[in-house]
C-alpha cells in the first residue's frame, strides 16, 4: 500500500462510530441485571449444614469400602498443551423456529410463545500447529413475549 | 459488592466495544433498530456464556453479532437463502461516526463514500478498521480465503481515496 492509503488507513481509525442509543444501553442493564438468589437456598443451605452435623458421626464411624487406589495405579494424564488452543469461533445457529402462537399463563395473561432451536459451536484453534477443535450442542430456547391487546 | 462489581464491569465492556458492534451490526442489518437488536442478543450471549472462553473478546463479539444477524434474517424472512444477510444498506440520513469537532465535513465525506462501496469491499473495511481484525481472521469470519480479504480491503481503500478526491475537487 502506498503512503496515501497509508493516511487515509490513520485517519479512518480515528473515526469513532457513533455510541448505541441510551435504549440500548437501558435494556441491557436489564437484561445482565444481577439476579436475585431464590428464597429456598435461604431455607435449604442451612437444613442441608445441620443434617450434615446430625449424619457426621456415623459417618465418621462407618468404614467405607473404597477402592485401593496407588498413585501409580492411576492412568497418566495426558500432557495435552490445552493452554495453547484459544477459542476463535463461537457460533449460535438457529436451524428451525416454530411459532406456538397466543398463549393463556397460568395468570391468565395472553402471551406469543415462540420455539427456537440452535446449535452452539465453538473453534478452538492451535496457532501454532493450526489444528483446531470443535464443540457443537444443541440448544432448544423458549420465548415468551407478553400480548396486549387494545 | 460483587453483584456491582460485575454490573460496573459491563458497562465497562459495552462502551470500548459497543460502538464498534453496533458500526459492524448495522452493515449487516437494514435498519439501526435491528442492528441494536442484534448487538443487545450478541452482547448478552457473549456476557453469560462466552466471556470465559479467553482469547480475543472483540473476534468473538464480532463472530456473535453476525451470527445474531443472520439468525434475525431468517426469522423475520426477510432474506432467502443461507448466508445471506442485508447488504448494510447505510441509509443517507444516518450518521455513522461521531462528529468531528473541527473539520466535520470530512466526516460527512467520508460517510458518504462508505455508503457508495460495494457491500463486500464496505464489510472487510469495517471489520479491518473498526472490528480490529486481522486478515485471517476476517477470512475465517467470511468464509473467504485470506488473499481475497486483504485485497477487498486494499479495494476498498482506493475506492475511498477516489471519492475522497473526487470530492475535494468539486466541493
Amino acid at each position: 500500500m502506498d503512503d496515501e492509503l497509508h493516511q487515509l488507513e490513520n485517519e479512518l481509525k480515528r473515526l469513532r462510530p457513533r455510541a448505541p442509543s441510551p435504549e440500548l444501553q437501558a435494556h441491557l442493564a436489564a437484561k445482565l441485571a444481577p439476579r436475585r438468589r431464590a428464597v429456598w437456598a435461604w431455607v435449604a443451605l442451612p437444613a442441608a449444614a445441620a443434617l450434615a452435623l446430625a449424619f457426621a458421626p456415623w459417618f465418621r464411624s462407618t468404614q467405607f469400602a473404597a477402592p485401593a487406589v496407588t498413585l501409580a495405579q492411576q492412568a497418566p494424564v495426558p500432557a495435552v498443551a490445552t493452554e495453547e488452543f484459544q477459542p476463535v469461533a463461537a457460533e449460535n445457529l438457529l436451524y428451525a423456529s416454530q411459532d406456538d402462537g397466543v398463549i393463556t399463563l397460568n395468570n391468565g395473561a395472553k402471551a406469543r410463545r415462540v420455539r427456537n432451536s440452535y446449535v452452539d459451536t465453538i473453534t478452538w484453534l492451535n496457532p501454532r500447529t493450526n489444528a483446531s477443535l470443535r464443540w457443537s450442542v444443541p440448544r432448544d430456547e423458549v420465548r415468551v413475549v407478553p400480548v396486549y391487546f387494545q | 459488592m460483587e453483584a456491582i462489581a460485575n454490573d460496573e464491569s459491563w458497562k465497562n465492556w459495552f462502551q470500548l466495544y459497543g460502538p464498534k458492534l453496533l458500526l459492524c451490526a448495522r452493515h449487516w442489518t437494514r435498519s439501526l433498530a435491528d442492528a441494536e437488536d442484534v448487538v443487545q442478543e450478541a452482547f448478552v450471549r457473549y456476557w453469560r456464556h462466552q466471556r470465559a472462553l479467553g482469547g480475543d473478546p472483540q473476534a468473538l463479539l464480532l463472530t456473535s453479532v453476525r451470527r445474531a444477524a443472520f439468525d434475525l434474517a431468517r426469522r423475520d424472512q426477510r432474506r432467502v437463502g443461507r448466508e445471506k444477510l442485508a447488504n448494510g444498506g447505510l441509509a443517507e440520513t444516518e450518521t455513522i461516526f461521531e462528529p468531528l469537532a473541527e473539520v466535520d465535513d470530512r466526516r460527512v465525506a467520508i460517510e458518504a463514500a462508505l455508503r457508495r462501496l460495494s457491500a463486500e469491499q464496505r464489510e472487510v473495511l469495517l471489520l479491518k478498521i473498526w472490528g480490529e481484525l486481522t486478515f485471517e481472521e476476517i477470512a475465517r469470519q467470511l468464509d473467504i480465503p485470506l488473499n481475497t480479504a486483504a485485497s477487498r480491503y486494499r479495494y476498498a481503500l482506493a475506492s475511498l481515496r477516489k471519492e475522497l478526491t473526487h470530492a475535494d475537487c468539486h466541493g
